[in-house]
């Protein structure tokens, strides 16, 4: 099929950025959304422009590298896929196809489609750990974890930091992110230890990023290609309270 | 000392949490204000009324109350001004093409907009009742009939009214969400009933002016 | 037999093989606490390895600089790991020990792996169980609140742990958790988006790295103590592979130029359950993994070139052929054995699918006997992925797969303290050659990178450390100055050449070259032809390649090209290895030498050695040392699995 390629172009964090179109013929409905963009690229080197820079690694939608506005949706139109499992047949012949980047204030273009996502690192480093140092564990079977709270923790766990979320979120707020690693670690035992001093650290760091704020649109977790549940934002809300209100944390 | 306050005040989900708050003593003031006004329907020529707001008048705490009661609308605005305009900034380059993956309603996204007109009919309100307190109390009842031949009146009382509706169509789940309550059991629950109660709050509500409008044959 | 460079001592402890790790650490010199910090050590790759080895070294107190390709440490390939990780707990009370998983990856890696290092893996893999799950990885569990595990394959124990089909996913972030907290605390300089595209040497010894920053394309150095590459396997030198794209062989092949001995490059591991290839388009191939043999039943038609649908086929003309060939093992046979089975079954013509390039894995059964919601909670994100790619839905319909590249056993030659023949050069993980002989059992990789990772390397980069009376060194030294305009003169040389054709289009060629000469069947005359392939389309490489744009701005097509270039160099070493070897074992099949049943047939007189290769000039000019494997253990013995 032919399409119609509406892409965010580019040079760099400080050039000005423009739509630019492309036409792309021979187009198959097998190929993933970035095989696409390789013939893409392929045909555009042919030619002697620059290829449409975008990340990606797996391919399989686990490292949460790849990812972009498609028509104004996050990852693209299916649920629970992110872009490099998005299939072409998807899209029709004839159709036109808006790609945009991330759009954030903490996610800077790079260059076309990539962003500077160190945010997420960042916010981890504040406290989306548990401090137990190598060779200090104890039997792994020491400690049972009710199979559906280690099921929960796995739901959360499961965040692939590629910042759909925040891309999807009207107002660029990253909490189904950082609450996706604050519920994780506060369903098991083994996060609980920690709990209050994580929670507080992690948000402020998530505020100083310079990401928004939830007003509960839930977009998020309709965009979240692992479909992290919402209740993860929840989760967190209360741990903030708990820790605010109850702990002695951050007299 | 008090660095934890100032913490949690700043934070974005203590803001938010803040706003919940306010956002739900301001129904439970609602509700008040609106089973108050209720009198308004039992009976035909406003004794009930004028009786239920002689009494409120008569309480000592009035002042104590109203002066609460504009906090919460303060800090409830000002929050909500402020935690807007720094999801604004928050996407400095908005995306050209517009999407969605479905959750997104009318009410979530048009909260500012609703609060706005609801602060606006607020004024209104104000106006037309509150800052003529001396009359207004003089004779309730009158004063309603009067101020209710207006259509112009009517229609932002109803104006106002409806944006109250979408506002909390959205608010009271979005509130429990915020104070960290989500349970698969509950939520669901939680969330129709708060578009329910929203939607027939914000009738009730509107109901008053257009009944005495219809009532009473609506003038000018 | 051969005799043994003296350069290749594997420094393998000997006497009882249960102490022998013990012995070796109590050993071993020691560099106090207080000394730590002054000591500098640079990592490559953030995966599981490299993640690991970061976190502990951090913990112990050493001043750390992580690099990685990616943006984020967090993405490193080894992400992408599904099925699970072994350890000798014997949770299941089913007959497991440290000795049975020794057993049992000395003769899956078919007699081509140190018992010493093996034993040490066996021996650690317990602690790698007790370290995630502090850590809070989510493991998978029983309803009584206690650790799950699973079956894989060359085993006859269940003795695999996992978090759904995402636990590669569920380590990483648990390592990539314990380093974040070391960056927190200022102990690891994490720098992403850097490729490291040189090792550099001063006084023989390994002492820094130069990097191209991917963002703005500067060259930087980084100076210290000790360089330790955790930068994953080469499948890709196949282009089709189930590796992440940026997997690569560059960072190891120019340590090897820089003097490091690349052993056994030829062992590569071709997964027997992958999504088949649908188009040119292909750019990856997709596993399904092998903990769906648990459940699901691999056929084909007994009829050859059977068209009808799958449910008009009845129970009787299906040809259940591992559960035929090997009823010992059945469906949980190794991985190059139950590769091996399904391409013979499809060169013969029973395979299905278009062009006849599958077999069906199907799980009928499972899912009437457990009912649909177990099978969709043990599977379901691989069910998911499969519906995505295929848009068949694996519920209803036997899978359809087919072997692809998947792993490669050989690497950087590494003694018994990961240290290459570079020293101060450390190999860890995937990296290097070390544990997995010819062939990998599943779940064993996991276990490897962390093992080396957290386990191993915090003891034996002290012996290195406290050994060699090390000066510091400046990145200003001389040799810094040296690899840095050696790195840049070839990045300036691909950019050069402005011909015609786009990097992709020779990593593909190449990509079928390997595959059809290379790939699960080997035989001379095929392995001579392609090392004359990878010679002439090198050349035409470096004559015709088209790259676009400038060094000193992010640059997809640059940073490709390098790694094609390396790719092309490498694979010519890799063939050369695979003509050498002229006896069949795991991986490497040489059509030359088989049973009468087809199954791969060793040679042990001749070739019980691991290959190194020393890089001696470009061209593919190498030359071949040869480390001798002694088995005290495990008696060198046929493989079977009948
Ligand atoms: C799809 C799939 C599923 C798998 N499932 C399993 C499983 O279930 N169980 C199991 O045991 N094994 C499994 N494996 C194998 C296992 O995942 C890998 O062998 C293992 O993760 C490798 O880890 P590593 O740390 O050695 O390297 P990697 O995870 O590959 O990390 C390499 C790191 O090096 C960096 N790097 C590379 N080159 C450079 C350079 N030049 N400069 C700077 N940085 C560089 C990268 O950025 C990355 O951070 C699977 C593999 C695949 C492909
Ligand atoms: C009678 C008056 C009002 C009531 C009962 C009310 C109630 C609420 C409630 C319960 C919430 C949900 C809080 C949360 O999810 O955390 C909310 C949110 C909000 N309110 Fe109000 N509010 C009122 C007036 C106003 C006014 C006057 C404004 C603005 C000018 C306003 C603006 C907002 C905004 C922007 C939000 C945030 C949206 C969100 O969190 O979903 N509100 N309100
Ligand atoms: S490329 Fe890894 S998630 Fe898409």
């Amino acid at each position: 099929m032919k399409l119609n390629l509406r892409i965010w172009r580019q040079k760099d964090a400080a050039a000005e950025g423009a739509i630019e179109t492309f036409e792309l013929d021979g187009v198959s409905p097998d190929m993933s959304f970035l095989e696409m963009l390789d013939i893409l690229n392929e045909k555009l080197v042919g030619e002697g422009t620059d290829p449409v820079a975008f990340d990606h690694d797996c391919r399989e939608g686990v490292c949460g590298s790849c990812g972009a506005v498609v028509n104004g949706q996050v990852h693209g139109p299916d649920t629970e896929t992110t872009l490099c499992q998005l299939h072409m047949r998807r899209f029709r012949d004839g159709d036109t196809v808006q790609i945009e980047p991330w759009r954030s204030r903490a996610f800077p273009v790079i260059r076309d489609l990539v962003v500077d996502r160190t945010a997420f690192d960042r916010i981890q480093q504040a406290g989306g750990y548990v401090s137990v140092d190598t060779g200090s564990a104890p039997d792994a079977n020491i400690l049972p974890v009710p199979k559906p709270d280690a099921e929960r923790a796995f739901d959360y766990a499961e965040c692939i930091g590629c910042g759909g979320c925040v891309a999807a979120c009207p107002n660029g707020a990253a909490m189904l992110f950082t609450a996706a690693k604050v519920a994780h670690l506060a369903t098991l035992p083994q996060g609980k230890v920690e709990r209050d001093a994580r929670v507080l650290a992690m948000v402020t760091q998530m505020d100083e990023e310079g990401f928004g704020a939830c007003t509960n649109h839930y977009e998020c977790t309709a965009a979240c290609p692992k479909g992290v549940p919402i209740d993860a934002i929840a989760t967190m809300n209360r741990e903030y309270l708990r820790a605010t209100f109850l702990s002695k944390e951050g007299v | 000392m008090l660095r934890w306050i100032d913490r949690f005040a700043n934070s974005s989900i203590g803001r938010k949490a803040l706003m919940a708050v306010t956002g739900l003593l301001l129904i439970g003031f609602l509700l008040a204000h609106v089973a108050g006004n209720l009198t308004l329907y039992a009976d035909q020529d406003g004794s009930a009324f004028n009786a239920y707001v002689e009494s409120i008048s008569a309480l000592p705490i009035l002042p104590l109350a109203e002066a609460g009661l504009a906090l919460l609308f303060l800090v409830h605005i000002y929050l909500a001004v402020r935690t807007t305009l720094e999801n604004r900034k928050a996407r400095p380059v908005a995306y050209q093409a517009t999407g969605t993956h479905g959750q997104k309603t009318l009410a979530s996204t048009g909260m500012f907009v609703s609060g706005v007109v609801i602060l606006g009919f607020l004024i209104k309100h104000l106006l037309d009742f509150r800052l003529r307190k001396a009359e207004f109390d003089e004779a309730p009842h009158e004063s309603i009939v009067e101020a209710f031949q207006h259509m112009p009146t009517v229609a932002i009382y109803v104006v106002g009214c409806t944006a109250l509706g979408f506002h909390l169509f959205h608010a009271i789940q979005s509130a429990a969400q915020t104070l960290g309550f989500n349970h698969p059991k509950y939520t669901p629950a939680i969330l129709w009933f708060g578009r329910i109660f929203g939607i027939v709050l914000a009738l009730l509500f509107a109901s008053f002016p257009l009944v005495y409008m219809v009532k009473n044959g609506g003038t000018h | 037999m051969s005799t043994q460079n003296p350069i290749l001592d594997s420094k393998c402890p000997t006497g009882d093989i249960e102490t022998r790790w013990d012995r070796h650490r109590f050993d071993m010199k020691q560099v106090n606490p207080a000394n730590k910090r002054k000591f500098h050590i640079i990592i490559v790759g953030t995966g599981l390895a490299g993640g690991s080895a970061a976190a502990t070294l951090a913990e112990l107190g050493y001043k750390v600089t992580s690099l990685c390709i990616q943006d984020s440490p967090r993405r490193a390939h080894s992400i992408a790991a599904q099925g699970g990780i072994n350890a000798a707990k014997n949770y299941p009370n089913d007959g497991d020990s440290i000795y049975r998983l020794f057993y049992d990856t000395v003769k899956g890696g078919d007699f081509r792996a140190r018992e010493s290092n093996v034993y040490r893996l066996a021996q650690v893999s317990n602690n790698i169980i007790d370290q995630a799950t502090a850590q809070g990885v989510p493991f998978a569990r029983e309803y009584g609140g206690h650790l799950d595990n699973r079956s894989f394959g060359g085993a006859q124990v269940s003795r695999t742990f996992y978090a759904r089909g995402a636990t590669g996913q569920q380590l990483l972030l648990g390592a990539y958790a314990a380093m974040s907290r070391q960056i927190q605390l200022g102990k690891i300089d994490m720098r992403p988006r850097r490729e490291m595209l040189d090792v550099v040497k001063v006084d023989g010894v390994a002492r820094g790295v130069i990097c191209r920053n991917m963002v703005t394309g500067e060259y930087e150095r980084y100076a210290g103590d000790a360089v330790l590459l955790c930068t994953g396997g080469y499948g890709n030198v196949f282009y089709l592979s189930t590796n992440a794209k940026a997997s690569n062989v560059t960072a190891s092949w120019r340590a090897h130029k820089r003097g490091a001995y690349f052993a056994n490059p030829c062992y590569t591991q071709i997964h027997p359950t992958c999504i088949p290839v649908s188009g040119d388009h292909q750019s990856k191939l997709t596993l399904m993994s092998e903990s769906l043999r648990n459940d699901g039943r691999v056929w084909v038609p007994k009829k050859a070139g059977d068209s009808r649908a799958i449910n008009d086929i009845p129970e009787e003309e299906r040809d259940y052929y591992l559960e035929r060939r090997y009823p010992a093992f059945g469906n949980l046979v190794p991985r190059d054995v139950a590769s091996r089975a399904s391409k013979e079954r499809c060169d013969a013509g029973f395979g299905v699918g278009p062009g006849g390039k599958s077999v069906y894995l199907d799980f009928a059964e499972a899912i009437q006997r457990d009912g649909e919601d177990t099978v969709r909670a043990k599977y379901g994100n691989l069910f998911h992925m499969y519906e995505k790619i295929t848009d068949e839905n694996p519920y209803e319909r036997p899978m359809r797969i087919y072997p692809a590249v998947h792993y490669t056993m050989g690497g950087l030659w590494v003694d018994y303290n990961l240290e290459s023949t570079v020293p101060g050069l450390f190999v860890l993980g995937e990296a290097n050659f070390s544990d997995h002989g010819a062939n990998r059992l599943g779940a064993s990789a996991l276990m490897q990178g962390l093992s080396d990772g957290y386990f191993v390397i915090p003891y034996t980069v002290c012996g290195h450390l406290a050994g060699r009376n090390l000066q510091p060194v400046s990145t200003s030294d001389e040799a810094f100055a040296e690899a840095e305009a050696s790195v840049r003169e070839r990045t300036d040389a691909l950019l050069a050449v402005n011909g015609s054709r786009t990097v992709d289009s020779f990593h593909r060629e190449l990509g079928l070259t390997m595959w059809d000469h290379c790939g699960m069947a080997r035989n001379k005359d095929g392995l001579q032809q392609a090392i004359d392939k990878i010679g002439s389309l090198r050349e035409e490489f470096w004559n015709d390649v088209r790259v676009l744009g400038s060094n000193e701005e992010f640059n997809q097509s640059l940073e490709k090209a390098g790694r094609v270039a390396d790719f092309l160099e490498f694979a010519e070493t890799f063939a050369m290895d695979a003509l050498d070897r002229s006896e069949s074992c795991g991986g490497h099949f040489r059509e030359e030498s088989q049973t009468e049943e087809g199954e791969a047939l060793r040679d042990d007189d001749n070739y019980c050695y691991a290959a190194a290769w020393e890089y001696q000039g470009p061209d593919g000019k190498a030359a071949l040392h040869k480390e001798d494997l002694n088995f005290e253990y495990v008696k060198l013995a046929q493989r079977s699995y009948k």
